[in-house]
């Protein structure tokens, strides 16, 4: 089990990246010109209803001394109160969290759907059409925004077809998932294009591998002998691929969950910012990172379950 | 293995897919607007997302009319203001809270005090005038002013004066009354999800409930406006909220959809800094009004739903003023008066907020029809939020700004604007001191005949300074699906849905 040892002390190390995280975050959202109680009050802000505000809000006070509230919320269980919501900024993202989460593992689910079968056929069958088409394909996914992708299977899904709900987030889990669909497919059309290629690679390597002759030779069928022994290597570089483009993909879903009135973590963070809303900004910004630490640390952890012989 | 997990997806992705049900109640009205609210406090916002659903929620005393003209009733039946404008006797009617309790003149000076004095309250000083409240029965409400106030009863009309339940209000708590109100307006707030939507039912209590005919409201927020356009072609929304104009024409062109312009008080300005050298020219100012074709801007940014502006009083608002010498496009009388001028060569910059499609389309046409009267224009694109400590400090030659009314009274403009109060006269610089005396005046004036005079000259001695350059008056532009009758705002932006139906 001395393989597994990184559990216990890999999260030690979290610490002080998450220190800095929220230092960063925090003197980066105060540095952007503009301020949170001007915008409140829009165009009747009057000088003394703008310091009330800034009063209310701790914001007259100096940076290092409202870095301190904010450590201080957070040994309380609070992030302090947002300007703009007007409460406490972990009850917002609180209810934030399960669109994101949902969106992101649609995305990654549908990707890997799309993905494996793609990249099996692309790499059976190496050099024929159905391979270029494949690479053709998984290319141009890349190239096409988010935003007009999924204007465009709004459009064909919801408005043409009536399948599948145009906007928003179900109450029922039926309901989640029928609003999903499309937001995923947006996401994992891109998505999939880069792991098909990942994949593709991995599993043209091992087809040629010691393994599968080994295989072959042990008299396992071609079925077999790529399911088996082929696939699950191949996956181990394309999780680690994942993992590292989870920054990627949380800021993706920014503008998915935009197009597709997701009440997401992405939408917070854009009104957050376009209000100045500190709390709120370095909020959001801190359990992006909490989450892309744990994201990666848990890849690892499946990384080191699938290959015996990676340690950690 | 992993082929049977992939089966089993793939069978319940598509099981997902064949069938959507829309559950949506007969008689409830979905409408899409950009965002969410941020709260139900009344007094704790001045943003019209969150105005425009307190509207629904609660009642004020007075209320404006769906046309935008008068001041009718509310929850006052009736109201009498002493000869000296000091002290306003209001009778209520007789009404409930959405919790079934009396509405009565204690929740309305309860409310009245917060708006005043509450350190929540964004709108402190609109209220200071009220010296003393009194309430000698439950249905009569005594308020005594420090001063006589023209605008004071409009001002009782906003949406940040709206009445809330004084009982509620101290059992529940500020932050939990923010979320879950109790007031007396036409539908309440049954489901507030955060960042997605607000669930309003019909407010049995209600005292005109009989004739509300919608069973609900959902206020859902859908931030991209192709999508929320999309929505309602879909069915899947009643209604939508800012319509881009340039989406008008497309949509009229769908027979489910009816697509409705509501005149608003919202007026386009182009700013100009007294005080840098140049513009402290009046015949400068003169010059760069004749220059600007706003004709061409109207087209260009409104798809002609807008027209041109010529006075900073909206059209159709309170003492607007047609008749204050507005300026024609007339490019050569720019370039006689940039002459008499002798300013030398003009070099100006100019403030776009980045990002604002249609600041930067303005902009743009600007630049090039003062260029060629031999004015240089540059832009300097800077982001929305810092344009305001650049326009405040001075730190600008030109740039667009608009303003919408909160209240029927065009006090509250006039002030910010020409009133040499707070902000350099709405960041201009502009100073003339017969205006700011003129401005006080019409603020005490109890006569409407007397201050509709006071205010043409206003807006006559305004634009003869050039105060700033009016440029157009734009709508409000909504769609809603065929079979929805009666839906709108007024030119403050209440939306009337006590009157709406919805017939599908």
């Amino acid at each position: 089990m001395h393989r597994y040892r990184f559990v216990l002390f890999r999260p030690l190390q979290f610490l002080p990246v998450l220190f800095g995280i929220s230092v960063v975050t925090f003197v980066l959202v105060r540095l952007i010109p503009g301020d949170p109680a001007r915008i409140l009050l829009g165009t009747r802000a009057t000088p003394t209803a703008i310091a009330n505000i800034r009063a209310q809000y701790g914001l007259d006070e100096p940076m290092w001394t409202q870095y301190l509230y904010f450590l201080k919320n957070l040994g309380a269980g609070e992030m302090g109160k947002s300007t703009l919501y007007k409460i406490d900024v972990l009850r917002l993202i609180a209810t934030r969290v399960e669109p994101t989460l949902a969106l992101v593992l649609a995305g990654v689910v549908l990707a890997l759907l799309i993905a494996v079968p793609f990249a099996a056929i692309s790499a059976r069958r190496q050099g024929t059409v159905a391979d270029h088409t494949v690479r053709v394909l998984s290319t141009a996914g890349i190239g096409f925004p988010s935003f007009w992708l999924g204007a465009m299977l709004i459009i064909l899904f919801s408005v043409k077809l009536d399948w599948l709900p145009v906007s928003g987030y179900g109450e029922t889990l039926f309901d989640k998932l029928t609003h999903l669909v499309l937001p995923g497919l947006t996401i994992a059309l891109s998505l999939s294009a880069v792991l098909t290629r990942s994949l593709r690679a991995g599993m043209v390597a091992g087809l040629q591998s010691d393994i599968a002759t080994a295989a072959r030779a042990r008299g396992m069928s071609e079925n077999i002998v790529f399911w088996r022994h082929v696939v699950p290597n191949a996956l181990v570089p394309t999780i680690n691929l994942l993992a590292i483009n989870i920054g990627w993909l949380i800021g993706g879903t920014v503008v998915v969950e935009s197009v597709f009135a997701l009440p997401g973590l992405g939408q917070l963070m854009v009104r957050g910012i376009f209000s100045r809303d500190y709390m709120v900004v370095q909020g959001v910004a801190l359990t992006f990172a909490v989450a892309t630490v744990l994201i990666n640390f848990v890849a690892d952890i499946i990384t080191v379950a699938l290959d015996p012989r990676i340690e950690l | 293995m992993i082929r049977n997990w992939t089966k089993a997806a793939l069978l319940g992705l598509a099981l997902s897919t064949t069938a959507v049900a829309y559950a949506e109640a007969q008689g409830v009205l979905t409408i899409g607007r950009r965002e969410d609210g941020t709260t139900f406090d009344p007094i704790a916002t001045a943003q019209n997302i969150d105005f425009w659903v307190l509207s629904n929620v609660f009642d004020v005393l007075v209320r404006v009319d769906n046309k935008g003209e008068a001041l009718v009733p509310g929850i006052a039946k009736s109201w009498d203001i002493s000869p000296d404008g000091l002290t306003y006797t209001f009778l209520l009617r007789p009404a409930k809270f959405s919790d079934g309790t009396d509405l009565t003149a204690a929740d309305v000076a309860y409310s009245l005090t917060r708006i005043r004095d509450n350190e929540l309250s964004l709108w402190s000083d609109s209220y200071k005038i009220i010296k003393d409240m009194q309430t000698p029965d439950a249905n009569t409400l005594v308020i005594t002013l420090s001063g006589p106030s023209a605008p004071f009863l409009s001002t009782l009309a906003m949406p940040g004066a709206s009445i809330v339940s004084k009982a509620a209000m101290e059992a529940m708590g500020e932050e939990a009354f923010a979320e879950m109100p109790v007031g007396s307006g036409a539908f309440m707030v049954d489901e507030w999800r955060r960042g997605d939507r607000v669930i309003l039912k019909k407010n049995p209590n209600y005292w005109d409930a009989d004739k509300v005919s919608l069973d609900g409201v959902e206020w859902r927020s859908i931030p991209d406006d192709n999508t929320r356009m999309l929505a309602v072609q879909a069915g899947e929304l009643d209604a939508a909220i800012y319509v881009p104009f340039s989406r008008v024409d497309e949509l009229k062109m769908d027979a489910n959809l009816s697509v409705v312009a509501d005149p608003s008080t919202r007026e386009d300005h182009l700013l100009l800094n007294h005080s840098h050298p140049g513009l402290d020219n009046a015949k400068v100012r003169e010059a760069i009004d004749y220059a600007i074709d706003k004709k061409a801007i109207v087209e260009a940014v409104t798809f002609n739903l807008g027209e041109i502006a010529n006075s900073y009083i909206p059209k159709g608002a309170l003492y607007h003023s047609d008749d204050n010498g507005a300026r024609g496009f007339d490019p050569e009388k720019a370039k006689a008066l940039l002459a008499e001028a002798n300013v030398g060569p003009l070099s100006l910059t100019y403030l776009v907020d980045a990002g604002d499609q249609t600041a930067e389309q303005i902009a743009i046409l600007v630049q090039q029809q003062l260029a060629a009267v031999g004015i240089t224009v540059t832009l300097q694109k800077v982001d929305p939020s810092q344009t305001w400590d650049m326009l405040i400090s001075g730190d600008y030659d030109m740039g667009v700004n608009y303003w919408t009314n909160d209240i029927l009274d065009p006090d509250q403009k006039t002030t910010f604007v020409l009133g040499h109060d707070v902000n350099n006269n709405y960041m201009t610089n502009y100073k003339n001191d017969v205006v700011k005396d003129m401005v006080a005046a019409a603020r005490l004036e109890m006569d409407p005949t007397k201050r509709a005079v006071l205010y043409a000259e206003i807006q006559k001695q305004a634009k003869s300074d050039v105060h700033w350059i009016d440029l157009y008056y734009s709508p409000f532009i909504s769609v809603t699906r065929k079979g929805v009758e009666n839906f709108g705002q007024n030119p403050l932006g209440r939306f009337w849905l006590e009157q709406t139906t919805k017939n599908y």
